[in-house]
């Protein structure tokens, strides 16, 4: 079965000479949650990054559907399905709700389009606050909304950085129980997370990577207890 | 003091809508513009050559004043076409210069910018002489709109006044553009942070290339309003160039809101300056407001606080 997404010995990074990413390989499958695990420092946003087409790589390859879109513009990573959710600044504060959610649907073709409707009944707080500026949303609700803001373009894989940071053990669980109900709908996920536990709570599987490579992979199930996960986590070789 | 309101009105909308283009490049690219002026320059000259073009082309060779003003429809025409040219000579100037340093610091493209403004300015020198231009010869009759004895009366000529709605109708239809339509959205989103404006979806140097396009164009719709009220010469952008960036610091630097208030509020305090202080110095009433309001509002009026 073809892959959702694939990313193929990617090398990259920021500046020319310093590789963050270095041959980095990971495939999700059409319908999964993917987490992709790992200390600070290993890679895990600079390759969904990188994917997103917001930092350059150098060789390997990123396939969405089996299709190559390895170095395309970032914004045209978005018609072709790819959507992103970076760590911070996810959404345009000085935009209302409304206004974030219109913009990304007008920027795609009206096939690609999914309901504003629909969204708001995926994410009934996002419906009471639609003429609020978002930067003066909670972090659980601008979480939310930089969910929304990618399904509005109905991508075929979701890409999510970090979507738990700054946010209570309570709003976690809230969001990932969207992602999951994000999932149920047909979209594949792969989730950048520092909180292994809750990451694992929801994936299928996982991706650990470290200095820039996947150092380990398998079902989330198998990997809560997996020794080796601690031993990556504190820098020894799996 | 009538008198001395309307004339700095007619002087703000010139700035407003200088202002106005400065601070969406500031907002969007992230640099000082100093050769925002220089566009309203070239407006006015491109719009010599267009009029002339057009009375050319429709056979006349001279144009008919149009009911009240001191010029035809030939001069619409010519102005529309003057700011479709600057737009195109901004993406040039983007082409050649600011595309190829974005990546670098902003103040490479202040820099840049400087030198840009210089080139310009001298370019339209070489072309067009140093001698002041007209549209028309015509002379206007100003119309007494309030009698001599209420605070010293009102007489305003009907290119003033038109100078005034026009640029009243621009700002409203910008404020459309940016808070309705898909392009201002994505102006706006782009502005408040370009990377994610990309993962959404929004082609920024699309982004960019409307920013010039509707930032010079304003500018050259500001230089022939010059053009038409007073008299077209090469340092026309130049000399407005200072109150265009007090305006839109004043505003607080990135809000085309502010910009537009702070061009009212410059073109205003130059002119009731006059009397208290002599013409020489009306320009330095411009700062001595701007350093007024930022001791108050360090991020200007309607700034974003930091």
């Amino acid at each position: 079965m073809t892959a959702a997404l694939e990313m193929a010995a990617i090398e990259g990074g920021y500046e020319p000479g310093l590789p963050i990413l270095r041959g980095a390989s990971l495939s999700v499958a059409p319908g999964e949650i993917v987490a992709l695990l790992g200390p600070n420092g290993a890679g895990k946003s600079t390759l969904v990054k990188a994917a997103a087409g917001l930092v350059p790589v150098w060789s390997g390859r990123v396939m969405l559907g089996g299709r190559d879109i390895t170095g395309l513009a970032a914004h045209r990573m978005v018609h072709e399905g790819l959507g992103f959710v970076p760590q911070t600044e996810n959404v345009f504060a000085n935009l209302s709700v409304l206004e974030n959610l219109q913009l990304a649907s007008a920027l795609v073709a009206r096939k690609r389009r999914l309901d504003l409707g629909r969204m708001f009944e995926l994410f009934p707080d996002l419906d009471r606050q639609r003429k609020l500026e978002a930067g003066r949303l909670s972090g659980g609700q601008r979480q939310m909304l930089a969910v929304a803001r990618a399904l509005v373009a109905s991508p075929s894989v979701l890409m999510l950085d970090e979507p738990s940071a700054g946010l209570s053990p309570k709003l976690v669980g809230v969001v990932f129980e969207r992602l999951k109900a994000v999932r149920d709908t047909g979209v594949t996920i792969l989730l950048v997370e520092q909180n292994v536990k809750a990451a694992l709570a929801i994936a299928d599987r996982a991706v650990v990577l470290v200095e820039g490579r996947e150092r380990l992979e398998g079902p989330a199930a198998e990997l809560v207890n997996d020794p080796r996960m601690a031993a990556l986590y504190l820098g020894a070789a799996a | 003091m009538l008198q001395l309101v309307a004339d700095g009105l007619v002087v703000g909308s010139v700035i407003a809508l200088g202002a106005v283009g400065l601070t969406l490049t500031y907002s969007i690219l992230r640099f000082a513009n100093f050769g925002q002026g220089e566009f309203m320059t070239w407006g006015a000259y491109f719009a010599v050559s267009t009029l002339a073009f057009v009375l050319a082309v429709t056979g006349g060779g001279v144009m008919e004043p149009l009911g009240p003003f001191s010029f035809g429809w030939q001069l619409i025409v010519a102005m529309l076409l003057a700011a479709a040219l600057t737009a195109i000579l901004a993406l040039v100037v983007d082409w050649l210069l600011f595309r190829r340093l974005r990546r670098g610091n902003a103040i490479t493209l202040v820099i840049a910018s400087f030198g840009a403004a210089l080139a310009l300015r001298n370019l339209v020198q070489f072309l067009y002489g140093t001698l002041p231009e007209y549209y028309s010869r015509e002379i206007q009759i100003a119309i007494r709109l309030v009698p001599r004895d209420v605070m010293g009366g009102l007489r305003v000529t009907p290119d003033q006044m038109l100078v005034i709605g026009l640029t009243l109708v621009l700002m409203l239809a910008l404020q459309w553009l940016l808070t309705r339509t898909t392009l201002g959205r994505a102006m706006r989103a782009t502005a408040m942070n370009p990377a994610l404006a990309r993962v959404a979806g929004v082609d920024v140097e699309g982004v960019i290339r409307a920013t010039w396009v509707i930032g010079a164009a304003l500018a050259a719709i500001a230089g022939v309003f010059v053009g038409i009220t007073l008299q077209i010469r090469p340092m026309l952008g130049f000399d407005l160039l200072l109150p265009l960036f007090a305006a839109a610091i004043l505003g607080g630097i990135g809000s085309v809101r502010g910009a537009v208030v702070g061009g009212y509020i410059v073109g205003l305090a130059e002119s009731l300056s006059v009397p208290l202080v002599g013409a020489e110095y009306r320009a330095a009433t411009a700062f001595a407001v701007l350093i007024g309001i930022l001791l108050l509002r360090p991020n200007g009026l309607f700034g974003a606080r930091a």
